[in-house]
């Protein structure tokens, strides 16, 4: 047989069994948080069924604080996610377009940082952030998850402004800009692809986060992760039905965004590997 | 409107002396063209004037007040670059508004600007573009707009028409001249096309190795060249050079070439130490004539149209171009005599390269 078609037939193979391995899971959750409490543990399980709201009226009935989870989670994620872009681009800017031996050992020391568990690092800040009033607070996991990725969100952005040639900032100058100004209007606006793809990092990790934010929050600033574990772990007895509902709403946004960003990841993950 | 002074201008990087002490006085409205050779230090003396290199020594002055501490976006100075560094992300009418926007000019000023210059240029149609759907003629014409918008008060321009192709090339000259008379402004505009040069120049400043080696209008830098390399830098086809040594005793010398051709010039008042001189003679002083003093044979013979240049070889190491009539009928391998006009020639001191000049003034 030919070759090429052998090739052609395992790569279909391969990708459909990929993208029903990590959707498949995705959809039974989602799906059944429609179901009746009797149709989720229907074997063999149900593909066609009468759907229902019921499981998300319960969820906002009974667990109002999840809302309030939502909330300090999409604060939160936005925050680390606007922290991460600022400093990295203004970080890759600086690795991009100066030399120096200062700056060599600093680009060092952020990945050495970077290789050890993160919770070797964060554990130890627990007493000085409770000293500082930080615990229990958004800027406390702000400050953790942008500190987590400006490393790699750093050096994606510094691979995009090394391809900005530099006559373009000359030019700039020229016209009168600031290097303030070159950065906004014209470092930005070339980069923007890798900004994006750095930020989808942060953007998930931030969402998903739970052992951090079981560390570093007890109420006020809980997220919407530990509620939804606090859901799975009701002492009445699990109710799947709101579990799934709360699972779906913590799910779909995350799954919106990473599908809208889609392209700007590729060409984000790829740069610097061809020349644009 | 404004006039540009250097002074004792000097940049190093590390070892490499990129310019070495450049005096230039520019007046007000004049355009100054910069010629030499790739590396001899062109964009180095642009860039310090626009500040996006410190000088190493030596002050700039614009207006008679020196901006040697000023900052590159304070110095109102316009700039076009050889890759027209066009942003592009923005289109024609944002790139060209880009400085008027960054100091906040008014919005109905920018766009009336904007107009006129996009209006100027012929890009009135290309305004909602971007660069990448631009021809490399389009592009190089907003190069041009983003520099007129502002009213800089110097104009720079490092090699702007040598990414184009040889025809556009010509035609984007023209336009060049005709709007360097509309407007006006004191300009530098650096080129390795000593055609551009000639057309444009109001004075040409020829450099080599970081140095100037002569200033002049571009007739006087054809007519009567300082040194040897101004003499084949400036021209085309290039000045001639003969090789002439001087035999016998110290008076009544006899010039020779090295294959011991006399050759009669007028005495000139050679000092009496100078073994061997450099004679230059442009093709056009060079007459095809049997009873010349040079002996050779056709080598090539390309008609022109409206003239012929002839390759005469007199020896190994000398093969001399001669302009000749239209209608010029030799052949390769004739042998011909060559005659020189004394008043067309120039002659050279072998080791300095410098012109040898009489009591009488200039030589030939
Ligand atoms: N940034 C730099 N670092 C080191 N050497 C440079 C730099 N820029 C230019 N040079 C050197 O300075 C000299 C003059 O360069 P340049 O002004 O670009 O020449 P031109 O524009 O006349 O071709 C060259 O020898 C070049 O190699
Ligand atoms: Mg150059």
């Amino acid at each position: 047989m030919d070759d090429r078609y052998v090739i052609l037939v395992g790569r279909w193979v391969v990708l459909t069994l990929g993208v029903f391995w990590s959707a498949f899971p995705i959809f039974m959750v989602v799906s059944s948080s429609f179901k009746t409490h009797l149709d989720i543990f229907a074997v063999p399980p149900k593909f066609i069924f009468q759907p229902t709201f019921d499981n998300y009226v319960l969820l906002f009935r009974e667990w109002p604080q999840f809302l309030d989870g939502l909330v300090n989670s999409m604060i939160i994620t936005v925050g680390a996610t606007v922290l991460t872009a600022i400093t990295s681009l203004l970080a890759g800017y600086a690795y991009s377009r100066f030399h120096s031996r200062l700056l060599t050992l600093s680009a060092f020391f952020m990945i050495l940082v970077r290789m050890l568990p993160p919770i070797v690092v964060t554990i130890p800040l627990f007493p000085a952030v409770n000293a500082m009033g930080l615990s229990d607070t958004h800027a406390i996991l702000i400050l953790l998850y942008a500190a987590f990725f400006v490393s790699l969100a750093t050096w994606i952005l510094k691979t995009f402004i090394d391809q900005i040639p530099r006559e373009l900032e000359e030019a700039a100058e020229v016209e009168g800009s600031s290097v303030w100004q070159r950065l906004v209007r014209v470092v930005l606006p070339l980069s923007v692809h890798g900004m994006v793809a750095a930020c989808v990092f942060v953007v998930v990790f931030a969402w998903n986060e739970y052992v951090f934010a079981l560390i570093f929050t007890s109420n006020e600033a809980k997220t919407a992760p530990l509620i939804l574990a606090e859901i799975s772990g009701a002492i009445e007895g699990v109710q799947w039905g709101i579990l799934f509902a709360a699972a779906s709403v913590q799910l779909l946004p995350i799954l919106a965004f990473v599908l809208l960003v889609q392209k700007f990841i590729v060409t984000g993950i790829t740069a610097g590997a061809v020349k644009g | 409107m404004s006039t540009l002074i250097l002074e004792g201008l000097s940049k190093n990087y590390g070892e490499v002396e990129a310019l070495i002490g450049v005096d230039l006085n520019v007046g007000d409205g004049e355009f100054i063209v910069l010629v030499g050779p790739s590396g001899c230090g062109k964009s180095t003396l642009l860039r310090c004037i626009a500040g996006l290199e410190k000088q190493s020594a030596g002050d700039i002055r614009i207006d008679d007040r020196s901006i040697t501490g000023v900052q590159t976006r304070d110095r109102n100075v316009a700039m076009v670059f050889q890759s027209y560094a066009l942003f592009p992300h923005l289109t024609v009418a944002e790139n060209i508004a880009f400085g008027l926007r960054i100091r906040r000019t008014d919005k109905s000023v920018i766009e009336e600007r904007v107009a006129h210059a996009a209006g100027l240029l012929g890009l009135g149609e290309l305004t909602g573009r971007y660069p990448r759907e631009l021809s490399g003629g389009q592009r190089q014409r907003v190069a041009m707009g983003r520099a007129i918008v502002r009213d800089p008060v110097l104009f720079l321009f490092d090699e702007p028409l040598s990414n184009l192709d040889a025809k556009l090339r010509v035609q984007m000259r023209t336009e060049m001249k005709a709007l360097r008379q509309r407007l006006g402004i004191t300009s530098i505009y650096v080129t390795h096309d000593q055609d551009e040069a000639m057309t444009l120049a109001d004075r040409i400043v020829v450099m080599n190795n970081g140095r100037i080696e002569q200033i002049g209008t571009p007739m006087e830098l054809y007519d009567a060249p300082v040194n040897l390399f101004v003499a084949g830098f400036m021209g085309s086809p290039p000045m001639n050079f003969i090789e002439l040594h001087r035999k016998g005793g110290n008076s009544g010398a006899q010039l020779e070439t090295a294959s011991g051709q006399p050759v009669p010039l007028p005495e000139r008042g050679l000092s009496p130490g100078v073994r061997s001189v450099v004679l230059g003679v442009r093709p056009e002083g060079l007459r095809i004539d049997d009873g010349g003093p040079l002996k050779g044979t056709v080598e090539v013979v390309e008609p022109k149209g409206s003239e012929t240049q002839v390759f005469v070889r007199l020896d190994d190491l000398h093969l001399l171009c001669v302009t000749a009539g239209k209608r010029a009928t030799f052949q390769p391998g004739d042998p011909v005599g060559i005659a020189f006009d004394a008043t067309e020639s120039h002659l050279f001191d072998t080791d300095s390269g410098q012109k040898i000049t009489t009591e009488k003034g200039t030589a030939a």
